[in-house]
């Protein structure tokens, strides 16, 4: 919808029409020399000076930015990328997964069909022009074997072509400047001497078997474990390091170069002895080298001792060679540290200020190591609580941006230790945290939400009272975050202790909504927990209704399928949740289904059953039920024969019946 | 297989199939397609069952919707996080029981869910005055402050008598820009211009339409060119233009006409050439045969004579109306004394 706003009396007025106040008044100066005095107060009176503002300047983008810092979350809707109708908002967290990876995907496609056939999408229909929307030139131009071609493939990250290239100018005879060696040096270490994996091309079937990296991702979320497990090393006598071997005088940004690469792809002590080489060529390494060798001296290394001592010596190197450390050199130190035990504890802090003086601020990725190094998980809690807190208060109320791919550890390891150390109020300013600025850009991707907001749960679980617990729920969940089925059990177990049981119907509703109503111990647990005890009228209807819903769970789907089985134990509580609403038909029916699902009744329910059907009065029911127990050699029989003959008025019939079957059970015993 | 098909759409299905056979997440597809190639020979039954019934009882159950948000919504929310922006009415998200639409015979107006009625209309559920407020305060920053000696309207008026008015337009679309963000409105009083009677009625008259008597407002639009300040600076250029040329007295201007005159008036009109010619005539009937010039002021100057110009002035220039046309009744019948 267009909106139109008309600028009426703006400041064109202002601005621009002094040209006519000009002209019109042109001749008051004049005037007012020839008035007296009287007359010019007057007229001063009357004319006061107007003084017009200048006017404000902002970029182009403040106006809808101002206006966007106006809205906040809307607890009730689901992510911003799906459509806002009920049938196309995702309900379960693997829906959720599988809209947003099909939305991905889709755009993939889009965009390989358009890089694919880009003659077919030349024209420009977007004002002011959006270069992302046009098609990538994905084949190199220049074709000659030239230095200028070799760079075009460098910078389109052709690793293989490049290495290719590099060749045949070699043994064409070309020389090739130490620059461009350096640039195509610095693309195979980035990439591992493999070619970048195309996010947009769709799988290929046919791969040569020394691609194990080209493996394509077919899912992002699959892909990235997979690709994980798949990481490649560093192969002996690689291309990198023969193009190295070729040159006549390396610089230290070719051996920087070599040895990122090989602290990237796992060959550390390799990065140790080139690094010696460097030294040996009198040369002086820059801070990313040293970053590099910082990350991998814990792999070469045994002992905590050695390895801090090696970090020392790299940091003392640092300083005699006069390279500044920054950001990354702190996290590099501080990720070392948690390798190395005790000595990691006492010398964290001093580090952490020492870089302080030399003005290096800590990132979040610096405090998730901090506390990482303190709060080893699966360790018990020694006391250690005053960590957490000092980096809270360090962190609050601060706005932090993206500066180390370790960042986004921070939430769900500050909140693991929340979970750990039981610390209600440290997750709360987590928590609040979040809602600073832009840190909601650094909780990382879907799953790792998922993990935060689902410890963040069960700690609320454990701690709080079920009304602040409700209303974290009732924010969160589904907007946020879908709760698997433990945090739904944790979710009534709390329910349970705070005697909240009336909410249950309720929670059977979210939890049938969020695809879990095919758990086994879930819907057992639910049952057993309405049957347990007896409330008042109105919240046994609703546990009455949710009762028939359960059971329709259990019913064979339209496909045939079995979701559920009955085990004795639900069939009691559910049989004994409907008696408890008096609903006796139901109850009744439900009671054939023992003998279908070769289920055993258990003895309480009988006896409920039958002060139920002695409420109503039915004789039949009551023999049946006698019946019932019999069929089923239950050894609570007898009494209940006997329970019958005495309570209720029987014909000869069934008198007869009844007899039987006692002198039945009696032989049985 | 392929020898059997003579179906030109159906080809290209089983092209894609093959395709699709190497895709292993759209697998049902795959499926359903290649269970209908292998059983099939003619192009009709493969048409039938790969479109429709279920194939080896796979049938999907069909998707069930969720219950819709209005449902979970505090009644003390904040309805500007729901709509933020102009979006079309969503059924779901909107609390209200709005019915919309032509009632079937004896029936209401169909309910909201999936009322096309009401996704077609405009809605300003996003501009509550809640939201106008939150959006006002975050705009402020954007503002100067007013000059305080212009603190009503006739000060702006005196101190600032041209009005300029362009549009600016925000959509969501392929292109940012809009043609119609470059037209200009320039509006000024004549009365706020420094123009004596010739200049005040050159200038009416050369303004055209583009004059308002009633509220004497001079009204220039200019489109022609493509950009606003190019538009903004030929509206003042047509002004500048407009005053001094209407100040300026051409030599041709002597020769205007009765018929150009804005106005009517009185003086050499046979009007009044016929109401001399009378009362001459009346005169003359009494009294000897004087036609004098004097006497032609004199009896120009008469009251009654004076009244009959007024009146007839009246009704020339404002029109006929009961009034004027009574008046102009009673002055005749002064001038003849009836």
């Amino acid at each position: 919808m267009a909106s139109s706003c008309s600028q009426a009396l703006g400041h064109h007025v202002f601005k621009r029409s002094r040209i006519l106040q000009i002209h019109l008044q042109k001749s008051w100066p004049n005037r007012s020399f020839a008035l007296n005095s009287a007359a010019d107060q007057q007229l001063a009176v009357s004319s006061p000076e107007i003084v017009i503002p200048k006017k404000k300047t902002w970029s182009k983008e403040a106006v809808l930015q101002a206006l966007a810092s106006t809205v906040k979350r809307d607890p009730t809707a689901s992510d911003y990328r799906f459509q806002d109708d009920p049938y196309l908002t995702p309900k379960t967290s693997s829906e959720f997964k599988l809209f947003s990876l099909s939305q991905e995907s889709g755009r993939n496609a889009a965009k390989y069909f358009i890089n694919t056939y880009p003659k077919y999408f030349q024209k420009d229909y977007a004002q002011p022009h959006i270069p992302c929307l046009m098609p990538d030139s994905l084949e190199a131009q220049i074709e000659e074997e030239s230095e200028a071609a070799l760079v075009e493939r460098v910078r389109m990250r052709k690793v293989r072509a490049a290495v290719d290239l590099f060749d045949q100018l070699q043994q064409a005879g070309t020389p090739v400047s130490l620059d461009v060696t350096n640039q195509l040096l610095d693309l195979i270490c980035l990439y591992g001497d493999h070619d970048p994996t195309q996010e947009n091309v769709p799988e290929q079937r046919i791969e040569e078997t020394e691609d194990v990296q080209d493996e394509p991702q077919a899912k992002k979320g699959r892909g990235a474990k997979a690709s994980d497990l798949l990481k490649a090393s560093w192969k002996e006598n690689n291309n990198a390091e023969r193009i190295f071997a070729l040159l006549s005088e390396p610089n230290a940004h070719s051996y920087s170069a070599v040895i990122r690469g090989m602290v990237k792809y796992g060959a550390h002590s390799k990065a140790f002895s080139f690094y010696t080489d460097l030294l040996n060529s009198r040369l002086k390494a820059d801070v990313h080298t040293f970053n590099a060798l910082i990350t991998a001296a814990p792999e070469v290394k045994e002992k905590y001792n050695e390895k801090w001592e090696l970090i020392v010596d790299l940091l003392k190197q640092m300083a005699e060679q006069k390279v500044k450390p920054n950001l990354l050199t702190l996290n590099a130190v501080l990720k070392a540290l948690r390798r190395c035990g005790t000595v990691g504890r006492s010398q964290a802090f001093p580090v952490i200020s020492e870089m302080k003086s030399l003005s290096i601020d800590p990132s979040l990725a610096s405090y998730t190591h901090l506390l990482a190094i303190f709060y080893k998980p699966g360790a018990p809690v020694q006391g250690q609580t005053d960590v957490l807190q000092e980096v809270m208060n360090e962190v609050s109320g601060k706005s932090f941006s993206p500066q180390d791919p370790d960042d986004a550890l921070f939430f769900i390891t500050a909140m693991r230790i929340c979970l750990d150390t039981k610390d209600m109020e440290q997750a709360y300013r987590v928590h609040e945290l979040l809602g600073v600025g832009e840190n909601w850009r650094l909780l990382g991707k879907d799953f790792q939400q998922n993990i935060y907001y689902a410890r963040f749960f069960s700690l609320l679980c454990m701690m709080e009272n079920i009304d602040v617990m409700l209303k974290w729920y009732r924010d969160l969940v589904p907007s946020v975050y879908y709760p698997s089925s433990n945090v739904m059990r944790d979710l009534l177990q709390a329910l349970d202790t705070d005697n909240r049981l009336d909410l249950i119907p309720l929670i059977w509703k979210d939890i049938k909504q969020l695809g879990h109503a095919n758990r086994q111990n879930l819907v057992e647990e639910l049952l057993t927990l309405m049957a347990r005890e007896k409330h008042n009228q109105e919240v046994q209807e609703s546990f009455a209704e949710c009762a028939l819903d359960i059971k329709k769970i259990y019913d064979t789907g339209d496909r045939g399928k079995v979701l559920l089985n009955w085990t004795a134990g639900s069939l009691n509580d559910l049989i004994s949740v409907l008696l408890a609403a008096h609903r006796t038909r139901d109850a009744w029916e439900m009671l054939k289904l023992f003998k279908t699902h070769n289920r055993v009744p258990s003895e309480e329910l009988l006896n409920k059953f039958l002060v139920c059907v002695k409420e109503a009065g039915e004789v039949n029911q009551a023999v049946e039920l006698v019946q019932i127990s019999a069929g089923f050699c239950l050894p609570g029989t007898p009494k209940l024969i006997q329970r019958v003959l005495q309570e209720f008025e029987l014909t000869e019939q069934q008198r007869n019946m009844l007899s039987d079957l006692e002198i039945q059970s009696f032989n049985s015993d | 297989m392929a020898a059997s098909i003579t179906h030109p759409a159906l080809s290209s299905l089983y092209k894609i199939n093959s395709n699709i056979n190497g895709i292993y997440s759209l697998i049902s597809f795959n499926r359903r397609i290649s269970i209908s190639s292998v059983r099939s020979s003619s192009a009709v039954a493969t048409e039938t069952e790969a479109s429709g019934r279920g194939v080896r009882g796979q049938r999907r159950s069909k998707r069930q919707a969720g219950e819709p948000r209005s449902e979970r919504m505090a009644v003390d929310q904040d309805w500007t996080a729901v709509y933020p922006t102009a979006a079309s009415f969503k059924p779901a998200a909107v609390p209200l029981p709005v019915r919309m639409g032509y009632p079937v015979k004896r029936g209401v107006p169909p309910a909201k869910k999936g009322n096309l009625e009401l996704i077609k209309i405009p809605n300003f559920l996003h501009l509550t005055p809640v939201a106008i407020k939150k959006h006002c305060e975050a705009l402020k920053q954007f503002c100067t402050e007013w000059p305080s000696a212009l603190d009503s309207d006739e000060k702006c008026m005196k101190r600032f008598p041209i009005q300029v008015q362009s549009k600016e337009f925000v959509s969501a679309g392929l292109s940012l820009r809009n043609p119609d963000a470059r037209i200009v409105t320039l509006k000024v009083k004549l009365s706020s211009l420094n123009l004596d009677d010739h200049a005040r009625k050159k200038m009416i008259k050369l303004s055209e339409e583009r004059y308002c008597k009633d509220t004497d407002t001079l009204t220039i639009t200019t489109d022609s060119c493509p950009l606003r300040k190019q538009n903004y600076d030929y509206a003042m250029y047509l002004l500048t233009v407009l005053y001094h040329e209407s100040w300026k007295t051409e030599a041709w201007e002597q020769e205007k006409t009765r018929a150009d005159m804005e106005e009517y008036e009185w003086e050499d009109s046979p009007s009044q050439k016929k109401v001399l010619d009378t009362l001459l005539r009346m005169r003359a009937l009494g009294a000897k045969d004087e036609v004098e010039e004097g006497t032609r002021e004199e009896l120009l100057g008469q009251p009654v004579v004076q009244e009959y110009r007024d009146t007839m002035l009246r009704l020339k220039n404002e029109g006929e109306t009961e009034e004027n046309l009574h008046k102009y009744k009673e002055a005749v019948k002064k001038l003849f004394n009836i």
